[in-house]
């Protein structure tokens, strides 16, 4: 029996057929084989079942890497899409399958490897590494799970960059999505759009663990996002002024030193300081030594106002390389000489791009009362409120209150603090307090590209 | 003579009530000197009728539970709408603070609970400012040691809120939250003393 199973091959005539077919298959195989020992290994770990629970540490300071196949990214999706609707999003996937927007037959061709962390989701070619796309993790919306027959797709709902786009009044679910609700030239109405990432996987237990470490790397950035609110919150209620502050505070008692209570101390998770700055390789946050500032007339200017810029420029100091330091500082000056609140804005925006636009939070304080309102709007339309990029409906609390230092310089006769100059605007600032917060700024914003300059002098890098 | 009547003769002349202020009215002020005394013998006390008695609770829980109710001694008793607004936003920041016990095993709630803490926490800190610009005190400095010291104890509860997102012990959360109505309490009773 065993002799019979044993088939020794014997020297001499092959078959033509065999010779032409297997040699085919051979090859194909064998190219095959070689793909797949050539691909790398995986950067894994095992999970917890049966909710695939992964140490936080892993998606902080390290990543994991899935396999999956990549079919496309639509772009320009009504916002209003409901990612739980199965119909509505195989709908739009039926559609771009058969307009070739999105892979019809799935091949080896599709292979590509997603790589989670706290940071991003990001997309490359299992062979040859190519990066498709990487998306922060604060510009998904929702991660949904699709099996359609033997398809198992999980789809991203993303931000799109652009933001708007142009809907014909006659769309009807419009009420759905005006978040901006203006009117167009051709009178169409914009709405807010998104993109979708459409991937397969393998199976079921694929799509559900993909789904489920997605799930908690949006627990720790909501958790962290949720805990620098509440320090948010303390600090702002700990650091207004405790008296009708003016630019002339002749009561030295009135000082209340809040900021002893309120240590502005790295804060425990050494996740956080990355994060802000958007790095994939997250490196331990450090407290940021205070920078030399030469703050005249400190005395004329309350404690608060000053420390809260002091804190900015702190702020910026661990954000912003030297050149970028500076180039705010130039963007300052002119908003200062009389360039509008939006182009400073815009400008800013670009300045911090998708990762840091946070940092426009913290000029709140300093936005005159004129120009405030334009400023919220702003900060609504960047998908920033009060959250690192993140809006929630609870943060709508947060309106400009008594807490900010331009409120708070509102003297005793009413004048708004502010460059009267500025637009053109017609409230006019008792000369005294105008110059005294100008010198203020001018001082501000020297020693901004002073600090650019010694950063670059020491090679410093963020 | 009504129903009505007739019960509120008989209660007024009952003799069953004398024993609650006869006997218990003047042992709680025993206790509450006491405590002064001694702080901390009251939880002593209770804690020892729940060993008695064999009764397995959480009492940090409970307490944390029962903290939002309003006790007279901690209201500010003036008319002004800043002052009641300080006692509205007290008693705001202590009703989220007890539901903690409730929320915390709920991830997604407990989040939402939390940023509800912080907008709490700022409004009374809001109010506390308001006050403090319209009123001006002798003794502004106890006012002012006691908004820094409950800022140190927000703070405090953010570090708290930071290690159990690690390690999972609730119970800290707890005692955080307790030491925060505390301090919540104390402005209160700060504002009444030196008004």
């Amino acid at each position: 029996m065993e002799e019979d199973v044993k088939k020794v091959k014997k020297p001499g005539i092959v078959s033509p057929f065999k010779r032409v077919f297997l040699k085919g298959e051979k090859g194909r195989d064998k190219k095959a084989q070689e793909k797949t020992t050539e691909r790398r290994a995986l950067h894994t770990f095992s999970l917890s079942l049966p909710d695939h629970r992964i140490d936080p540490d892993i998606l902080l300071n390290d990543y994991i890497e899935k396999e999956v196949k990549y079919l496309g990214q639509l772009t320009s999706v009504p916002g209003y899409l409901n990612p739980s609707s199965r119909t509505e999003v195989l709908q739009l996937i039926d559609n771009a399958r058969k307009s070739h927007q999105l892979a019809g037959q799935l091949t080896s061709e599709q292979d590509a490897v997603v790589s989670l962390s706290a940071y991003n989701v990001k997309l490359v070619w299992r062979d040859g590494e190519d990066i498709i796309l990487r998306v922060p993790i604060h510009d998904i919306a929702a991660v949904s799970y699709i099996r359609d027959d033997s398809l198992h797709l999980v789809v991203l709902k993303t931000a799109q960059e652009a933001g708007v786009s142009p809907c014909p009044s006659t769309c009807p679910d419009l009420s759905k999505s005006m978040t901006l609700g203006s009117l167009s030239e051709s009178g169409a109405v914009l709405v807010e759009v998104c993109c979708l990432l459409v991937l397969a996987v393998d199976n079921k237990a694929a799509a559900e663990e993909l789904c489920l470490l997605l799930s908690q790397v949006f627990q720790i950035v909501y958790t962290e996002s949720t805990i620098d609110f509440l320090d948010r919150a303390i600090f702002d209620g700990a650091t207004t002024p405790t008296r009708h502050l003016s630019l002339y505070s002749d009561d030295s008692s009135s000082k209340v030193d809040v900021k002893e209570a309120f240590e502005a101390e790295a804060s425990t998770f050494s996740f956080q300081g990355s994060l802000e700055a958007g790095d994939n390789s997250p490196s331990p946050s450090s407290t940021p030594a205070s920078p030399q500032t030469k703050t005249a007339s400190e005395g004329e200017l309350s404690t608060t106002a000053t420390e809260l810029l002091q804190d900015y420029m702190t702020t910026l100091r661990t954000k912003l390389s030297s050149h970028e330091i500076q180039q705010f500082a130039t963007l300052l000056h002119e908003y200062r000489n009389g360039a509008s609140i939006h182009e400073f804005c815009i400008n800013l925006r670009q300045l911090y791009g998708d990762s840091r636009k946070f940092l426009l939070l913290g000029l709140r304080p300093f936005i005159p009362e004129k120009d405030s309102q334009h400023f919220e709007n702003f900060l609504e339309t960047i998908g920033v409120k009060d959250g690192r990029g993140i809006i929630t409906d609870s943060f709508g609390r947060y309106r400009r209150t008594a807490s900010s230092a331009s409120d708070s310089t509102t003297n005793g006769n009413g004048a708004v603090r502010g460059d009267g100059d500025v637009g053109g605007s017609d409230e006019r600032l008792a000369p005294s307090e105008g110059d005294e917060w100008d010198r203020m700024i001018s001082d501000i914003s020297n020693d901004i590209e002073a600090l650019g300059v010694s950063m670059d002098q020491e090679g410093v890098t963020p | 003579m009504t129903m009505e009547e007739m019960r509120i003769e008989t209660e007024t002349n009952s003799m069953v009530s004398m024993t609650l202020y006869a006997v218990m009215y003047p042992v709680f002020n025993e206790v509450m000197c006491a405590e002064r005394e001694n702080p901390g013998l009251t939880q002593d006390i209770i804690m020892k009728i729940l060993e008695k008695k064999n009764v397995q609770i959480n009492y940090t829980e409970s307490l944390l539970r029962m903290a939002a109710d309003d006790v007279e001694e901690f209201l500010v008793d003036r008319p002004e709408q800043e002052f009641q607004d300080l006692n509205d936003k007290a008693r705001a920041l202590k009703n989220i603070l007890s539901k903690i016990p409730d929320e915390i095993n709920d991830r997604v709630r407990f989040l939402q609970t939390i940023k509800d803490i912080a907008s709490a926490i700022k409004e009374l800190l809001d109010t506390v400012n308001n006050v403090f610009k319209k009123y001006q005190y002798q003794n502004r400095r106890a006012l002012e040691h006691q908004k820094k010291e409950f800022v140190k104890y927000s703070k405090s509860f953010s570090d708290t809120l930071k290690t159990y997102f690690k390690d999972g012990k609730a119970i800290n959360v707890f005692i955080s939250a307790n030491r925060l109505i505390h301090q919540t309490n104390l402005i209160l009773q700060t504002f009444k003393t030196v008004i």
